[in-house]
């Protein structure tokens, strides 16, 4: 454990290095996220022109939801995206063969070797949307409720990282699909929205086929108080089980590689 | 070598190019469909049993369903092709074919086009058999006038997304211009409500630019969303005015971005 945290840490010292070389593209970056950020609230606003609840939720505790959305888009683009979005092609080509040689756990490799760091700046730019959204709403949350939504939030971020696994281990099997990484942006365009907005068959999905809902709707409860706080503890308790399931799914996957010579 | 034979050998070419990369194809596919069909899930909910703005929820159902379909007919990639076709120096052997290269793009865009859309189409048959809802009466007048609003769209898109692409000869960031171009079109063009729903002076400003000509002229047509003639005329000259706008806008972008290239690589 300890030696593929050095590792990492050598990977991304050079990574950061390298970054700082490109300083535009943090202004860049920046910039695309508040166009971004902006485009889903003049949605929202427009929702909200012809209604004034949406399942249930009103406007400001959707926007705290937006940035619980946001803060996980920045872990994407910044930690999952750039590492293990990047193994289809290694699959296809055999480069994968260079990190199998390493005497370290592949998939801890594979996952976080590579960072986007300017889009960490959508994780900030998200907390701050939610805290934001939580003023406007003149709600301190509680102790208990800010710990409840660390938890959530980071069983959210597992849940969405062992998406990624699983959508990445499909990549042993079906060699040719280069853009894999595309059926995850399909299915997590459904987290920015309240699971209660959706119809009842699409609420089920999400809640316990594809565990969208977890993602945003069920930390931004824990934080404006919809939900108890112990639910945290049932998000952890998914965010475990799906990690294993990732876990077993990448192990599996990894036996059918067979490497650029094979 | 006649016109037809040229485009003929060029859309076999990206047919069977595309027939490598089918299963990413419907990756895109079904990329493409989330949303709109996401923003039916939140309208329908928000309409419930009355109507918003006059939108039903099978009225939101035909809106959103048309959405897809003439989306998909009418989208453009290739400002990204463009974009690298500049960057990479991918440009240089397609400048010596005897061909402009804007025929291979006319060329892939029909090919990617007739697969994916009729994909689309079969699918919201399916649905139709199933879902009463998205059902449409097939008038034959309503159908052709669609057709040509498509053909007009399609046309208009390609040309801005062409124009897009090729201002990679001047900035690396071409693309990104292309997506502020999609936020934007996101409420103008009619990809996430229906213009009825806009405030009015968004949607007027929608209907004076292009980008109601994009999409939800179209798609107006085929829900039968267009009443009277006058309004018929001014959907189809407003689309017809700004074709010609961005077909002159590209023209000039590619005149005087070739000479820049050319001075870059001499």
């Amino acid at each position: 454990m300890r030696q593929v945290l050095r590792l990492l840490a050598a990977f991304w010292r050079i990574n950061v290095a390298e970054e700082l070389q490109y300083r535009a593209n943090f202004v860049a970056s920046v910039l695309g996220t508040l166009f971004y950020m902006a485009t889903a609230l003049l949605t929202l606003a427009l929702f909200f022109r012809h209604t004034s609840q949406l399942g249930g939720w009103d406007y400001w505790e959707i926007v705290v939801l937006l940035g619980v959305f946001n803060t996980l888009t920045g872990v994407i683009e910044a930690v999952l995206r750039p590492g293990i979005g990047s193994l289809v092609g290694e699959v296809r080509s055999g480069e994968l063969d260079l990190v199998l040689v390493k005497p370290v756990d592949p998939q801890g490799f594979v996952s976080f070797r590579r960072l986007d760091i300017w889009r960490f700046t959508d994780i900030v730019l998200g907390l701050a949307l939610a805290g934001y959204a939580l003023h406007r709403m003149g709600r301190a949350p509680s102790a208990e409720q800010l710990v409840a939504f660390g938890l959530a939030l980071a069983a959210a971020a597992v849940v969405v990282y062992a998406i990624w696994v699983l959508l990445m281990s499909l990549a042993f099997w079906f060699v040719s699909v280069e853009n894999i990484a595309v059926l995850f942006d399909a299915l997590f365009e459904g987290a920015r929205y309240p699971v209660s907005a959706y119809p009842g068959a699409l609420r089920f999905l999400f809640v316990y086929l594809i565990p969208i809902a977890w993602t945003t709707t069920v930390p931004a409860s824990a934080l404006t108080g919809r939900l108890r706080p112990a639910l945290a503890l049932v998000a952890a308790l998914v965010a475990a089980l799906v990690f294993l399931l990732a876990r077993l799914a990448w192990r599996v996957a990894l036996r059918r590689y067979a490497g650029a010579s094979g | 070598m006649s016109w037809t034979r040229r485009y003929a050998a060029l859309i076999r070419n990206a047919w069977l190019v595309d027939l490598q990369y089918r299963a990413s194809i419907v990756l895109w596919l079904l990329w493409g469909v989330t949303e709109p069909a996401i923003a039916l899930g939140i309208w329908w909910a928000i309409a419930g049993s009355g109507t918003v703005g006059g939108y039903a929820r099978a009225d939101f159902a035909r809106y959103f369903f048309g959405v897809m379909l003439i989306n998909q007919l009418t989208i453009a990639w290739d400002s990204w092709y463009l974009d690298r076709w500049i960057r990479e120096g991918e440009l240089n052997f397609r400048l010596a074919r005897p061909l402009h290269p804007a025929h291979e793009a006319v060329a892939d865009n029909i090919a990617y086009k007739a697969r994916t859309a009729s994909v689309i189409l079969i699918v919201w048959l399916v649905a139709a058999l199933l879902w009463p809802a998205v059902r449409l009466p097939a008038t034959p007048g309503r159908l052709a006038l669609t057709a040509v609003a498509v053909v007009l769209a399609a046309g208009m898109r390609f040309f801005i997304s062409f124009t897009t692409g090729l201002l990679a000869f001047w900035t690396t960031r071409a693309t990104a211009i292309m997506e502020l171009h999609a936020g934007v079109s996101l409420f103008l063009a009619g990809r996430i409500a229906p213009l009825a729903l806009l405030p009015p002076a968004v949607a007027s400003v929608a209907g004076v630019l292009w980008f109601r000509s994009m999409l939800a002229f179209p798609v107006d047509l085929l829900t039968g969303n267009v009443h009277g003639v006058e309004p018929l005329l001014q959907g189809f000259g407003t689309q017809l005015v700004w074709l010609v706008f961005w077909a002159v806008a590209c023209r000039v972008a590619w005149t005087r971005g070739l000479r820049r290239y050319g001075a870059v690589g001499g």
